[in-house]
């Protein structure tokens, strides 16, 4: 380390002694051939070990504590000093003339405590030797022994001269105080502006020179103060930056160490210089020179004197310079610094003097009085009321000797107390203290305030009177003082007012006339404040005056209360751009008035005036530096303007004392020289060419690495260094760069792999690059495009094929990795539906393809051959012409979807997609999701057929997927069973919205397969295209509520098995009702979907918002599908309570079971109402099993469903602007209120009345409220009573009021044709959904649908049916929720869930009914006129 | 076990590429910076990444895989040409895949 750390050293130390060499070999002795090649002899330092080492033991010596540190500090420390000295010595040598060899100091070093006197000796007669040869003579010894215990040695060839530098035009006073400062510790007192920075700068300089081992600190007060110093110092003589370095607080003690050891001229701040004196880090012995700057400050215990004090005692022999401005306000201040810094002499100069004059720029001052203005005048007479009695008090007691309460100032105050706590008045009983105490504090308060009032106005006053009042004894001794409380509210009045305070106002007016006279662009502005709150005050004016005026604060770092401060990054930034023109006026406190030199400041507006002295020439310092200035005090008549003159008038009273050096006002302190009195130095003006200063930044680092050779480089042979360069050269155009599509062809294939296997995303490339390639695929695949060709013919596919699919499908997802499995998913939904449009077509086929594409899934995913994936991308090709991804994942789930124990895997690749979603596939999927679990509900369904033990385990499994899938699967189920032909239809629109989205494009094959297969011509139904257009718009918003709600459904599920057997039991259950085709279970599903978004709206408020959004619009679909991941998440956690799960889950299927048994089948319902799951599981597969039995019937009916479930996805995928908008326009805000009050009142008899208003076009949404709060009443209360059934009711009329207000929003949008087109079809739906609630009210609905198909109102008041529906399914769901306070999202979701699936059935199924209804029974007419009427039967009918 | 790269010099790449990475970032930032009144000043987080010791004897080891492996595909496709040099063309038919692999 210490070899290491040595050499750059000593590089340097060559490069300095060079230049003094040069420097003294011009003075000095030509003919001393050996000067000249100076640098010849650096190898040769490290050669005069002797001396060397002979200097080391001196200073131990001389200084034990020295050593001491010495052996503390870092090993370096010993080295430096050697090499410091050894470039003295060489100088010496050179006298002496001997010949320094190269030799190993350090290891010397190691033994040289044995020889320490020799070496002593040996080192005295060295210098002697060397001064008797340098001739010059005389040097005291005395003096030489002042050297020793400085242990700095002096280059004597630089001690011959002085260097001063003519780069910038000389300045007589500067050259004679610089000469002054070089030989005795100087106190400089400049006016500000003048180059007090060039004295320290060629006095550092200097030192510099003389001293090569030297160390020299210049302190100035704060960071950005060191930062501008070293950057003015290097431009002043350039002082390489190598041995510069600027210490401060952020730099760290250990790398402070570090520094100090190895630079030389530091710029640090005091207190880094005081702590690393006290923690020896400074090398102090090394000192030659310090630098004070704002040398006024040392005063007191402040860290310059600190660190004066302890160098002194150390003692180190060093020069002092400080620099101040302003050395302070009074002749005892001065002494103080003085003392403290250990001053000899004092150099001053004031702007008047002769020397000076020239160059002291015009600077005007102007004195401004503004009056105090009315208010403030009348507020400080209160305060003054306020205040004379305390004084009076005081004076009596004999505290105060002043009876003249105008003026008393809260110095005064502070004096006299002072005063009194260090004697109080003898006849002044003990007790009468603390009163005192608090009287003293009470009027320094409150004169503290006046003086804020009359210098910064009323604002800050009342802040902090305000402030004041708030707390502390001020508080309790002034908080019942009426003529005080009446000043505050004057003052408020004032502030209320608005009206600026008049020094504000003059403020305004001074810098306007400023900008007009000069250029915004030029001029800088700075306006001091002491206080930070009256900085903002101004700030705030200067907003308003217009754009010339670009004005920032530039304040403190600490962070008071109300204020925040500056970073000093901030600052900087200020300044910076305040510099560049960015900024033209500055508002300052108090920081911005010390020494940042800040150019070009035009004008310096001091807002207080009643400042000392000190500051007030240090606000004026930053104006007139480089061409004249202008600075305008602004004084407020009065106790200000007072103070303000008292204070001038001192500072030239000090100017007395320091004219003549202040010889005879101050005492001061011997220095002495710290070049021994034979050099006697000449001035020599010299042109220094100073480099270009660089900031020490990380380029400083950058600069460095480089330099560094890595270490591999030692370890490369020749060749290998060639190939670097050759593939790392500089010029990067010649690098060669591998082609990624080079060889398209080669990647169709999988490449030959040697160790490392291909990945399931190489599989992917593969797939894709033979369908871009069109290469012919496998035998398979082939299979699959006749059955897809074959799937638009109508084909009874048997149930048991349908199972084994759906059954596979469960099984893929288990089967695949983690990530994968969403796509998987995904693709296993798109591709279901076609896989079952095969099994239809022929189930041997499926059967065969079936198995193979199981084969050849396992082959790929097992095996990960080649072939395999070949395989199964061709099927997947083939099957959907999707993306290969989708195919693989049928296929693995063809092959893994056998049994049972694929369920566990199910499970746990279930909870790995959840955890590992993809949100882009998700979102993409999310439609798919849908879609495949619509799917996976049938296949559900079909194990549940099978198996119906196996059903619940599989469902618990498969987790997120099935449990999603029970809503697309009454979808589905009641496409199947009513025939949608609409549906089909719709899905055919979906398809098309879909294809707009890039994720949909995935899914748009299929839905173009679906089209063309068996959608298109299912539609048996030749209802005009507007009407399934309409149906679309409106499914959309259910479906994308839907997929949320599933998914939380789902979550809960996964939460507990028995959750999970609870949701499969309504799923089944909720697939039943769909399978029995009966209209109720589809109008149970429109029910729900209304009751979902109600629900989530009254129990947590953001979910509502959410819901509310989702009718929206796209975003809302967005959003839905985050939550749905999340709910997976959740769903993965388990957080979901079981019982609840439960509980909600049961509610649901209770709704269902009410419906259902409302509905045609009363025996399966009556099942499904039968609280034992299990029994309801069974029943669903019975019902399942009938529902697919009369399902298979039809294949068209199939296709159908296959393209309900389509549907369903792409709604959700789709955005249906106008639907959307408008409902969230409109009936969004209006719907939740309402459901929430019906959620929360339930008046059943409300019911009917809500039907009347429904019923009417323009009934208004509170109305609507009213009805489905009394109705949800009445159900809550009929519920218990009535059962299943009539709770279903009681939600029903709670629906209905929802729907009501649903029902107003249509038919604004009715207004809008393709609104009110969709409108009237959702209205149709509902309706249906209704009427299958309440098999009379159905028919009734159905009858107002016909009419509503003719007249907007009909469709109205059938929505307002549907909404009754959906209303007694969200009142189960509320009250199960409700009555166990629990109101996890979770669960309501599940709640949601369950609706949005019976929603979407229903909707599908209401369509279907609806149309058929109204092609079979146009009945319903009777109410298009008069809705109340109508609803009011409806209603009936229902309960 | 074969030997796997010297993990200095992998170390010693990586630490090239963090420079440069970290070079592009002063950069951008300081032409960003002009709009921020905060810009100035140093940012503390241009300390230069490392890595300790064993994650470049992993990342060298996973190097070593990559290339082996890439050397070993390339030559097969070079010795299906009959080829008996790896040129950059064979590298190439096999580079997407490979890159797909790790």
């Amino acid at each position: 380390m210490a070899s290491s750390s040595s050499t750059p050293l000593h590089i340097v130390d060559q490069d300095n002694d060079e230049f003094d060499w040069e420097a003294a070999v011009r003075e000095i002795d030509v003919a001393c051939a050996q000067t000249t090649t100076s640098s010849t002899n650096y190898c040769a330092n490290n050669g005069s070990n002797h001396v060397i080492n002979g200097k080391i033991p001196t200073y131990t010596s001389s200084n034990p504590r020295i050593q001491e540190t010495h052996k503390k500090s870092v090993p370096n420390q010993s080295n430096f000093a050697y090499f410091a000295s050894s470039s003295r010595q060489l100088t010496l040598d050179r006298f002496i003339g001997i010949v320094p060899r190269n030799s190993n100091g350090h290891q010397r070093e190691k033994h040289c405590n044995g020889f320490l006197k020799n070496k002593n000796n040996n080192f005295n007669s060295n210098c002697q030797i060397n001064v008797g040869n340098s001739g010059e003579g005389q040097k005291g010894q005395a003096e030489d022994e002042e050297e020793n215990v400085g242990f700095v040695k002096i280059d004597p060839e630089a001690a011959k001269t002085w260097i001063y530098p003519v780069n910038i035009p000389l300045r007589d006073y500067q050259l004679n105080i610089t000469r002054t400062a070089l030989f005795s510790n100087t106190l400089v007192a400049l006016p500000t502006g003048l180059g007090k920075t060039l004295i320290a700068a060629v006095v550092m300089y200097n030192y510099f020179r003389w001293f090569p081992e030297g160390k020299i600190v210049f302190a100035a007060p704060s960071r950005p103060l060191v930062l501008q110093q070293i950057e003015a110092c290097h431009n002043v003589v350039g002082i390489p930056q190598e041995w510069t370095i600027d210490l401060t607080g952020q730099t760290s003690p250990t790398r402070r160490a570090d520094h100090w050891r190895s630079k030389r001229v530091f710029f640090v701040t005091p207190q880094v210089l005081e702590k690393d004196i006290y923690s020896g880090s400074c090398l102090v012995k090394h000192l030659v020179c310090l630098v004070v700057d704002e040398a006024h400050r040392a005063t007191g215990n402040y860290s310059y004197c600190v660190a004066v004090r302890e160098l002194m005692a150390v003692p180190v022999q060093l020069r002092v310079l400080a620099l101040t401005a302003t050395p302070g306000s009074k002749q005892q201040t001065i002494q103080h610094v003085i003392d403290n810094l250990q001053i000899s002499r004092l150099e001053y100069r004031s702007e008047s003097d002769p020397d000076v004059i020239p160059y002291v720029h015009d600077r005007k001052i102007e004195l401004i009085e503004v009056a105090m203005g009315n208010d403030a005048v009348e507020i400080n007479n209160l305060i003054l009321e306020v205040i004379r009695p305390y004084v009076a008090r005081l004076s009596a007691i004999g505290v105060l000797k002043n009876r003249d309460c105008q003026t008393l100032s809260p110095c005064d105050l502070l004096n006299s107390r002072d005063k009194f706590r260090e004697a109080p008045p003898e006849n002044l009983p003990h007790i009468k203290y603390g009163e005192v105490e608090g009287y003293f504090g009470v009027l320094i308060t409150l004169y503290h305030i006046r003086k804020l009032l009359s210098s910064h106005g009323i604002k800050p006053a009342f802040e902090m009177l305000a402030e004041k009042l708030q707390q502390g004894s001020f508080a309790r001794f002034m908080s019942r003082n009426e003529v005080l409380l009446k000043a505050k509210l004057l003052m408020q009045q004032s502030i209320s007012h608005g009206a600026p305070s008049p020094k504000l106002s003059k403020l305004l007016e001074v810098l306007v006339d400023h900008f007009k006279m000069k250029d915004p662009l030029e001029s800088r502005v700075i306006i001091f404040s002491n206080f930070r709150g009256s900085v903002r005050d101004i700030m705030n004016a200067l907003k308003d005056i217009g754009e010339f005026v670009k004005a920032t604060e530039f304040v403190g770092q600490t962070s008071g209360k109300a204020l925040k401060g500056q970073s000093q990054k901030v600052q900087q930034a200020v300044l910076q751009k305040f510099r560049a023109g960015g900024y033209n006026v500055i508002v300052a406190t108090s920081i911005g008035e010390e020494g940042l030199d800040i150019m070009e400041v035009d004008l310096v507006i001091c807002f207080d005036a009643n400042i000392s002295p000190l500051r007030m020439i240090q606000r004026m310092g930053r104006t007139g530096r480089k061409h004249e200035g202008r600075v305008v005090v602004l004084a407020c008549e009065g106790s200000e303007l007072k103070g303000y003159m008292r204070k001038q008038a001192n500072s030239k009273a000090i100017k007395k004392h320091m004219r003549n050096g202040g010889a005879n006002s101050f005492q001061f302190h011997s220095s002495p020289r710290m070049i021994p009195h034979v050099f006697k130095p000449e001035v020599q003006f010299v042109e220094l060419s100073i480099e270009q200063f660089v900031p020490r930044v990380k380029k400083v680092n950058d600069d460095d690495q480089p330099i560094q050779s890595p270490a591999y480089k030692a370890k490369l042979t020749d060749a290998e260094n060639d190939l670097l360069s050759k593939y790392f050269s500089t010029t990067r155009e010649n690098t060669w760069k591998p082609s990624l599509i080079a060889f398209p062809h080669f990647q169709a294939f999988p490449s030959r792999v040697h160790k490392v296997l291909h990945s399931f995303r190489t599989g992917i490339l593969i797939d894709a690059m033979q369908c871009l390639q069109g290469l012919p695929f496998s035998t398979c695949s082939t299979a699959v495009k006749v059955e897809d060709s074959a799937s638009p013919e109508p084909c009874s596919a048997s149930e048991a094929l349908v199972q084994c699919n759906g059954k596979i499908k469960e099984t893929s997802t288990s089967g695949d990795f983690p990530i994968e499995d969403c796509i998987r998913e995904v693709s296993l939904a798109s591709l279901e539906p076609k896989e079952d449009l095969r099994t239809r077509e022929d189930s041997y086929a499926l059967g065969s393809q079936g198995s193979q594409c199981k084969n050849l899934v396992h082959s790929f995913l097992f095996s990960s051959g080649l072939i395999s994936v070949d395989d199964l991308g061709t099927v997947q090709v083939l099957s959907v012409s999707q993306f290969p991804v989708k195919e693989v994942l049928l296929s693995k789930i063809m092959t893994t979807g056998r049994a049972a124990p694929f369920y566990h895997l199910k499970q746990n690749i279930a909870c790995i997609d959840a955890s590992t979603d993809v949100c882009e596939e998700r979102v993409g999927n999310a439609k798919d999701d849908s879609m495949s679990q619509i799917r996976s509900s049938q296949d559900d369904k079909d194990c549940a057929f099978k198996l119906n033990s196996c059903n619940a385990s599989g469902e618990k499994t498969l987790g997120e997927i099935i449990l999603e899938t029970p809503i697309p699967k009454p979808m589905s189920d009641g496409g199947e069973s009513i025939n949608n032909s609409p549906e089909d239809r719709a899905p055919m629109l979906f398809a098309a919205e879909a294809n707009d989205d890039p994720m949909d494009v995935e899914f748009s094959p299929r839905l173009t397969n679906f089209m063309e297969s068996g959608i298109v011509p299912e539609s048996p139904i030749s209802s005009s295209g507007m009407p399934e257009i309409q149906r679309d718009d409106i499914m959309v918003p259910d479906l994308v509520s839907t997929p949320m709600v599933h998914a939380q459904s789902v979550v809960k599920y996964l939460g507990q098995n028995e959750i999970n057997v609870t949701s499969s039991l309504t799923n089944d259950i909720s697939a039943k009702q769909m399978k029995n085709s009966t209209p109720a279970s589809k109008f149970r599903t429109p029910t729900v979907d209304e009751c979902r978004s109600p629900f989530i709206k009254s129990p947590d408020i953001g979910f509502s918002k959410d819901w509310q959004l989702n009718p929206g619009g796209n975003s809302h679909g967005v959003k839905q599908r985050r939550k749905f991941k999340r709910l997976r998440k959740h769903g993965d956690l388990c957080r979901v309570k079981p019982q609840d799960c439960k509980e909600q889950t049961s509610g649901p299927t209770r709704n269902f079971t009410s419906s259902s048994v409302g509905a045609d089948d009363g025996q399966n319902h009556h099942h499904r109402g039968a609280k034992f799951i299990s029994n309801r599981a069974k029943l669903f597969v019975e019902d399942e099993a009938e529902v697919s039995l009369e399902v298979m019937v039809s294949s068209d009916e199939e296709d159908e469903q296959e393209d309900n479930s389509y549907e369903d996805s792409f709604i959700d995928d789709r955005i249906n602007p106008t639907a959307k908008s408008t409902q969230a326009e409109e009936s969004g805000i209006d719907m939740m209120a309402v459901y929430r009050r019906s959620l929360l009142s339930q008046s059943p008899l409300v019911g009917v009345a809500n039907f009347s208003e429904d019923f009417t076009p323009s009934s208004d949404v509170p109305r609507n409220e009213r009805a489905s709060t009394s109705g949800s009443e009445s159900h809550l209360v009929q519920k218990p009573e009535n059962g299943l059934e009539s709770t279903a009711r009681n939600s029903a009329s709670l629906h209905f009021n929802l729907d009501r207000v649903s029902s107003d929003a249509l038919l604004s949008r009715i207004t809008t044709s393709p609104k009110e087109q969709k409108s009237k079809m959702e209205n149709r739906k509902r309706k249906l959904f209704c009427k299958s609630g309440f098999l009379p009210v159905h028919n009734l609905e159905k009858e107002f649908f016909i009419g509503s198909v003719a007249s907007g109102h009909d469709s109205m008041l059938h929505e307002q049916t549907d909404k009754i529906q959906e209303n007694s399914k969200t009142f189960l769901d509320n009250d199960i929720t409700e009555n166990r306070n629990i109101f996890d999202d979770d669960q309501f979701y599940n709640a949601i869930d369950l609706d949005a699936i019976e929603e979407q059935a229903a909707k599908l199924i209401g369509f279907k009914t609806d149309y058929s209804k109204q092609n079979q029974v146009p009945i319903a007419e009777p109410v298009p006129v008069n809705p109340s009427l109508l609803g009011s039967p409806s209603f009936d009918l229902g309960i | 076990m074969e030997t796997s790269f010297d993990s200095d010099l992998i170390g010693e790449i990586f630490k090239r590429i963090w420079r440069r990475r970290a070079a592009e970032r002063e950069r951008n930032e300081v032409t960003e910076a002009p709009d921020t009144e905060v810009g100035v000043g140093t940012p503390k987080k241009s300390r230069p990444t490392l890595a300790n010791a064993k994650a470049l004897k992993l990342s060298s080891e996973l190097l070593r895989l990559f290339v082996t492996e890439a050397v070993q595909r390339a030559a097969m496709i070079a010795e299906a040409e009959g080829a008996s040099t790896i040129e950059a063309t064979h590298l190439e038919r096999i580079l997407p895949q490979l890159l797909l692999d790790f």
